[in-house]
């Protein structure tokens, strides 16, 4: 299984309580009140839709964009 | 091992990060402290592959620049820099210690201990011991400039992945960010103007704080350690927690913060901030950063508890979520920007941490185990949750222990689950009790003070008592003493006319008498008649006891005819010459549920309120107090408490019920602490009551040292420890504590405060017989030990209520919500339970104040003073200004009609004294706070100063000096002050009769302050009784046993014996010290014939002090001759001297042959007198050289009115013809002698010329010279001396 763009997107909403169109690629997301715990919730729920990717280097990043161009693609390269 | 240096080094330093200065500060501050050094191990179980753990502690160490970091202090502030030097890992093999573990932990703990050179040394250690083949613990100890709490999870979460990878279980991580990534997130940061926006985003949420404390008050400044206590969150509550969370689609962390959060408001008046550790690293280049970056983040928690949890949860996460959207923003700045910097000023109380990523790391196949050994600094507390509800809670509590105990920090450690337990259950807080299960059993066990108690009245005991033994003393008043049967007889008699007047059960009959045998004659008539008695204090003012009467409709008022002016007419009063002798007692008993007694106590309304006691509660109350102390027939109970003071009950009627005697106190004598002590010797008291502060006035007075008796009880206010330790150093008697609101039968609680009692407070204690002490919060839930509240009281011992006041009596006799038809009073005083359960009073909760134990409603006052039309607003208040004295201080917006002063006139028409206030203050306004509330603080302090002229004759400025000593004035008090006018009351009045005693060696007598309160008419009548007492013929220098044979210090030549003072105290008050002095210092009166005629005078005097036994004699230099000459007069009359000491006095022999001595020389004799060397001032050769130089100094003869001095002048001169016109007859018994050795150089003077005067003599000496005798140095020597010759006797 693949995650998407969209499907993080939704995910994020979701757990800040938005509208997923308020969630924009470059938004900062600590801003819109991601915090490490919730960071955290998303990982382990990714980690179990199959992406290897590490906590702290989603906490490095502060954006969807960067998340998934960062983080997410070069994960699901290998 | 060798050192592992960091790659690559960077040589340059760097400015610290914003996260970093504060903790840079608070370690250059204490150098020494090491408690910045975090630290934990890992508990690694299994088979441990010893070469991988060491490469992978290398290239973790390699990797890990931090770890590299020194500090030292640069030109523009402190920097940072990585050191070359590399660290060492260590390997301690404890395989052959006998307790490895312990071992290990120690040196762990010996090297947390340490404070570390930042400058010169690494900042972090590694060392791994093996325990066993099996067990291993891998320490790590890392200073906090360096790392932070997830920073260390990150080193150590590195050490597992390499070991993972070099024993192939795991792949290669990926590297480690370069530590230069901190100083570019701090450099962004700092040029963001989001920085800007957080620091006002803060200002705006933090504005109004409140005082910011924890749990504990205190300076909370982090020591060199902390104290710990943790255990595992029990898993149902985990469960719940996590239940919780997903019903309210919250992060459990949050949860757990909040309702942690609720937890410690609950000790801070439902109000606090707690801190809130921050990552600060979300989104940042320094997520995986091994690094200091966190932050705490203040968060006030004022929970709505009767808000839905869920609503009040959800609202504190979403203000969570706000605080760590701004939570980059430092606090140390915050706190700053806040004004908060300095003194005890912070921004955040206790922390909550809540560490969901604390969890053990992963080494391949080893079993891990966590250890935290320590996070930082603990300024106050610190509560710490560490792992997730599907691991498992540990649940740290980590305390500063100069504010918390053991005893603290374990029961949050307890408690806390037990309320959340509690509130993740509960629909909201508000049914959440704070105490847990355990506490609220344990409070039930203090309470379980069920006793048997016979179901009847209080008059039926004291008539089986006075059947009993009838012959025994009931009751004593001066010198009249009245047996059981006599008292029986004349209450028996009154009783019978009160009945007759239609007084019965469920009636009332007021009494009003000063304290005489009538009145507890009174007391049990009226209860002997089935009525209740109402007593008045006589002093009150006559609307005051109008208003009562009305109220309380008593069927008669017992009074005596010279209190009849107090009463309006019509008043029923039946008084004492009326009262009938003979009569027998109506059979109309009372029931147990009948009243006993309605006593009137200060109401809020401007109304007094009375309190109506009936039968059963007061006779559970006496039965305790007999059983409980042994109380029995061999004592004697001094009754001093006015009737009108519930206290007085127990002093009236305990000793009729178990066969003591009672001692009447005559009226005024429980304000005099002679008069007091001098009652207990008399009549051999052996119980007796003190309010606290008259006790403490009454531990200062000279007469109250080396008092023995059975036990001494205090209530009425606050029993401090300072109180219960100079009472043990000062008397021997068992002191009590006790405590009750006339609302509870007199007293409810108990505490011995024995010699050995350490408590500070002095515990209020435990409750009585049938008596419950609830410590509630304001929504009635049980409080833990250590958490103030409100006391309540419960049991057969509350009152009925009050007197035709249903709405009062629901007010504060409420339905006991824990058990079910009984009731509890609420005391409306604060107070804390400690671990033991023992009850410690805190002070009033309402506006009642105490002061000197008579309990004060401020509404009372204020309401009298709207009714004299004088103010438009008032507001009273109870102020400590000065020295810790309460006095109350009233704030008025005047009317026109006002004038300065005029409150306190009008006020005394209605009020009792000690409700008047000490100041008024006149106002435009009372000052309000933004919300509209009356702003206590902006009242301004009064200045008790009084206007006119300064204090000019040396009385007038010794009293202005002890007026301003005793009323902490800021400067001497003027000649017309008025002592009351300047916040003084009758305790300050005993207070400074005590000083003007000591200054000039007479007590004035209470009497004198109240009689004449403006300094210059005090100054003249103390001047006066001066004339009058001071200078009669015998002069009580120093008060003491009065059945004990006193002594007797004859004069010098001057005639006076004021300068015996000194030496007259050190003798008392094991005996009364009487000075004798001349009769001529009345300048009308003729001199003596001779010096036998002198002595003959004298002796009248004496002899009709001492009637019978031993006359002790003491007499320096001339009072020497006259004492053996009075020795010689009482043989002449068949009377015994008993100790005669003659003080460096030598025989006439010595003096009649020399030449007369000029009449400047026989002056200077005066110097002698005063205390001077007349030899060290030779220059002082006339009269008025004499006079000026006595003037100028600071002694009482200086200080002399003219007259005096001339009479001294003239028995200076006289006495000289006096002692050379004696010729000396021999004395019986022994004659001590007591030399001054430094004198007399060069003539041959010495004890053995009175060999022919005496039967013996006896030779002492001091090394002192003549005048310096009476000298405190050389009192000090003699005094013991004659002391031990005097105990022969």
């Amino acid at each position: 299984m693949t995650l998407t763009l969209e499907q993080m997107r939704k995910d994020i909403a979701e757990l800040i309580e938005l509208d997923p169109s308020e969630v924009r690629d470059d938004d900062v997301l600590p801003d819109l009140g991601l915090d490490s715990l919730r960071l955290m919730r998303l990982v382990l729920a990714w980690e179990e839709a199959g992406l290897t990717a590490d906590f702290g280097l989603f906490a490095e990043y502060s954006t969807l964009g960067e998340w998934w161009r960062e983080v997410v693609l070069p994960a699901q390269a290998v | 091992m060798a050192a592992v240096a960091p790659a690559p080094v960077a040589a340059r330093a760097h400015k610290l990060t914003e996260a970093q200065e504060g903790l840079w500060y608070a370690q250059a501050l204490d150098p020494a402290n090491p408690i910045l050094n975090t630290g934990q191990y890992l508990d690694l179980r299994g088979p441990l592959d010893l070469p991988a753990m060491r490469e992978a502690l290398a290239r973790t160490i390699a990797e890990s620049q931090a770890l590299h970091l020194r500090f030292r202090m640069g030109e523009d502030g402190p920097e940072q820099f990585l050191s070359p030097q590399g660290i060492t890992p260590r390997i301690v093999d404890l395989r052959a210690h006998p307790d490895p573990e312990a071992e290990a932990l120690a040196r762990m703990r010996a090297d947390s201990d340490r404070p570390l050179d930042l400058s010169a040394e690494p900042l972090a250690a590694f060392t791994l011991f093996i325990l066993s083949p099996d067990r291993h613990l891998l320490y790590e100890r890392i200073h906090h400039l360096a790392i932070d709490g997830y920073g260390m999870v990150l080193v150590t979460n590195r050490i597992g992945e390499h070991y993972g990878t070099l024993t192939g279980a795991g792949p290669v991580p990926m590297p480690l960010p370069p530590y230069q990534r901190a100083h570019d997130e701090n450099d962004a940061w700092l040029a963001s103007d989001r920085r800007a926006q957080a620091a006002e985003w803060w200002r705006a949420a933090m504005a109004d704080l409140p005082e910011v404390t924890g749990p504990n008050p205190g300076r909370a400044v982090s020591g060199h350690r902390f104290i710990r206590e943790s255990r595992w969150l029990p898993a149902d509550i985990a469960a719940s927690l996590e239940q919780v969370a997903t019903r309210c689609k919250l992060g459990w962390p949050d949860v757990l913060t909040a309702l942690t959060g609720a937890y410690l408001a609950r000790w801070t008046g439902g109000d606090c901030v707690i801190g809130i550790p921050f990552m600060a690293r979300m989104g940042r280049k320094i997520a995986r950063l091994p690094c200091m970056a966190m932050n705490v983040l203040p968060h006030r928690i004022r929970p709505d508890e009767d808000m839905p949890l869920d609503d009040w949860l959800a609202l504190e996460a979403a203000t969570l979520r706000e605080e760590r959207r701004h939570g980059l923003y430092r606090s140390e700045y915050l706190r700053r920007d806040l004004g908060l910097v300095g003194g005890s000023r912070r921004l955040y109380g206790p922390l909550v941490n809540v560490q969901p990523f604390d969890r053990a790391p992963v080494f391949a196949g080893l079993t891990v185990g966590l250890h935290i050994l320590g996070a930082g600094a603990v300024d106050d507390l610190t509560l710490t949750f560490r792992g997730d509800p599907q691991s498992g809670i540990l649940f740290e509590v980590d305390a500063n222990p100069a504010l918390y105990t053991a005893h603290d920090i374990a029961g949050h450690s307890a408690r806390l689950p037990e309320f959340l337990r509690a509130a993740l259950a509960a629909p909201s807080l508000a049914t959440v009790p704070t105490a847990s299960p355990a506490e609220i059993a344990a409070t039930e066990q203090v309470n379980a003070t069920a006793h048997p108690v016979p179901d009847t009245t209080l008059t039926a005991l004291i008539e089986a008592q006075m059947q009993a033994t009838p012959d025994a003393p009931a009751l004593s008043h001066g010198d009249q003493t009245l047996s059981f049967a006599d008292l029986d007889r004349r209450s028996a008699a009154l009783a019978a006319k009160l009945s007759a007047l239609g007084a019965g059960p469920g009636g009332i009959v007021a009494v009003a008498l000063e304290r005489s045998l009538e009145l507890p004659i009174a007391l049990l008539a009226i209860l002997r008649a089935g009525a209740a008695y109402l007593p008045l204090d006589p002093d009150h003012p006559a609307e005051r006891i109008a208003r009562i009467l009305s109220r309380a409709q008593p069927a008669v008022v017992l009074s005596a005819p010279d209190l009849a002016a107090l009463f309006a007419p019509g008043t029923p009063l039946l008084t004492t010459p009326d009262w009938p002798t003979t009569g027998a007692a109506p059979a109309t008993p009372a029931a147990p549920d009948d009243l006993a007694y309605v006593i009137f106590t200060s109401g809020s309304t401007g109304e007094p309120k009375g309190v109506m006691v009936e039968h059963r509660a007061i006779v559970n109350r006496l039965l305790w107090m007999g059983a409980h102390y042994g109380i029995d027939a061999s004592d004697r109970i001094l009754q001093k408490t006015p009737a009108s003071f519930d206290v007085s009950v127990w002093e009236f009627f305990l000793p009729m019920i178990v066969g003591a005697e009672l001692v009447m106190a005559p009226p005024g004598a429980h304000r005099d602490p002679a008069a007091i002590a001098a009652l207990i010797r008399r009549h051999a008291i052996t119980t007796l009551h003190f309010v606290p502060s008259m006790l403490s006035a009454f531990l200062a007075a000279p007469a109250s040292g080396g008092l023995a008796l059975r036990r001494v009880f205090c209530s009425g206010e606050e029993l401090t420890a300072d109180h219960r330790d100079r009472f043990h150093q000062r008397i021997t008697a068992e002191l009590h504590n006790l405590y009750g609101p006339t609302e509870a039968a007199v007293d409810v609680s108990y505490w011995p405060a024995a010699p050995d009692d350490t408590a500070n407070p002095v515990p209020i204690g435990w409750p009585v017989w049938n008596t419950v002490l609830e410590v509630l919060d304001d929504r009635m839930r049980p409080l833990p030990p250590g958490l103030a509240g409100n006391l309540y009281l419960g049991g057969v011992q509350l009152a009925r209520g009050y007197l035709g006041r249903d709405d009062l009596t629901a007010e504060r006799f409420i339905p006991d919500p824990h058990r079910p038809g009984q009731r509890l009073y609420a005391a409306g005083d604060l107070a804390r339970r400690r671990p033991d359960g023992a009850v410690v009073y805190l002070g009033r909760s309402d506006h009642q104040v105490k002061i000197r134990g008579l309990r004060i409603e401020l509404g009372e006052i204020e309401a009298a003073i709207m009714a004299t039309g004088l103010a438009r607003e008032t507001v009273v208040l109870a102020r400590e200004d000065n020295g810790g004295e309460k006095r109350l201080v009233a704030y008025l917006v005047p009317k026109a009609d006002y004038a300065q002063g005029a409150l306190a006139a009008k006020l005394a028409d209605t009020l009792p004294a000690y409700m008047v206030p000490s100041a008024e203050i006149a106002l435009s306004a009372l000052p309000v706070t933004s919300n509209g509330k009356l702003d206590r603080k902006a009242l301004p302090a009064p200045e008790f100063r009084a206007g006119g002229r300064a204090a000019e004759t040396a009385t007038e400025q010794l009293l202005a000096r002890l007026f301003a000593e005793v009323l902490h004035l800021p400067r001497p008090a003027t000649a017309e002050a008025d002592f009351f006018a300047l916040g003084g009351d009758s305790l300050s009045a005993v207070r400074l009769t005590l000083r003007i005693g000591q200054e000039t060696g007479r007590d004035p007598g209470l009497g004198t302050i109240f009689e004449h309160p403006v300094l210059s008419a005090m100054a003249a009548a103390i001047e006066a009784h001066a004339q009058d007492d001071g200078l009669g013929p015998l002069i009580l220098l120093a008060d003491g046993d009065p059945d004990a044979a006193p002594l007797f210090l004859i004069h010098p030549a001057g005639g006076i014996s004021w300068g015996y003072r000194h030496l007259a105290r050190l003798i008392a008050p094991a005996r009364r010290v009487w000075g004798v002095q001349h009769p001529g210092l009345d300048p009308q009166t003729a001199l003596p014939e001779n010096l036998d005629a002198l002595a003959r005078e004298y002796m009248q005097h004496i002899l009709r002090l001492v009637p019978d036994g031993p006359v002790h004699l003491v007499g320096w230099s001339v009072g020497g001759i006259i004492a053996q000459a009075l020795a010689v007069e009482l043989a002449a009359v068949g009377r015994k001297a008993g100790l005669v000491a003659l003080l460096d006095s030598y025989p006439a022999d010595a003096w009649r042959n020399e030449p007369d001595p000029d009449p400047v020389a026989a002056l200077r004799a005066l110097l002698a007198i005063a205390g001077h060397d007349p030899n060290a001032h030779l220059d002082l050769d006339s009269r008025e050289k004499v006079v000026a130089f006595l003037r100028a100094g600071e002694t009482t003869l200086g200080a002399l009115p003219d007259p005096v001095l001339d009479g001294i002048t003239r028995l200076v001169t006289d006495t000289n013809r006096l002692v050379r016109g004696h010729y000396h007859r021999p004395m019986p018994g022994r004659l001590t002698h007591i030399r001054a050795a430094l004198d007399h150089a060069g003539e041959n003077l010495g004890a053995d010329m009175w060999q022919p005067y005496a039967g013996e003599v006896e030779a002492l000496a001091v090394p002192f010279l003549h005048p310096q005798m009476t000298s405190p140095e050389a009192s000090a020597m003699i005094a013991p001396e004659l002391v031990r010759r005097l105990d022969r006797y």
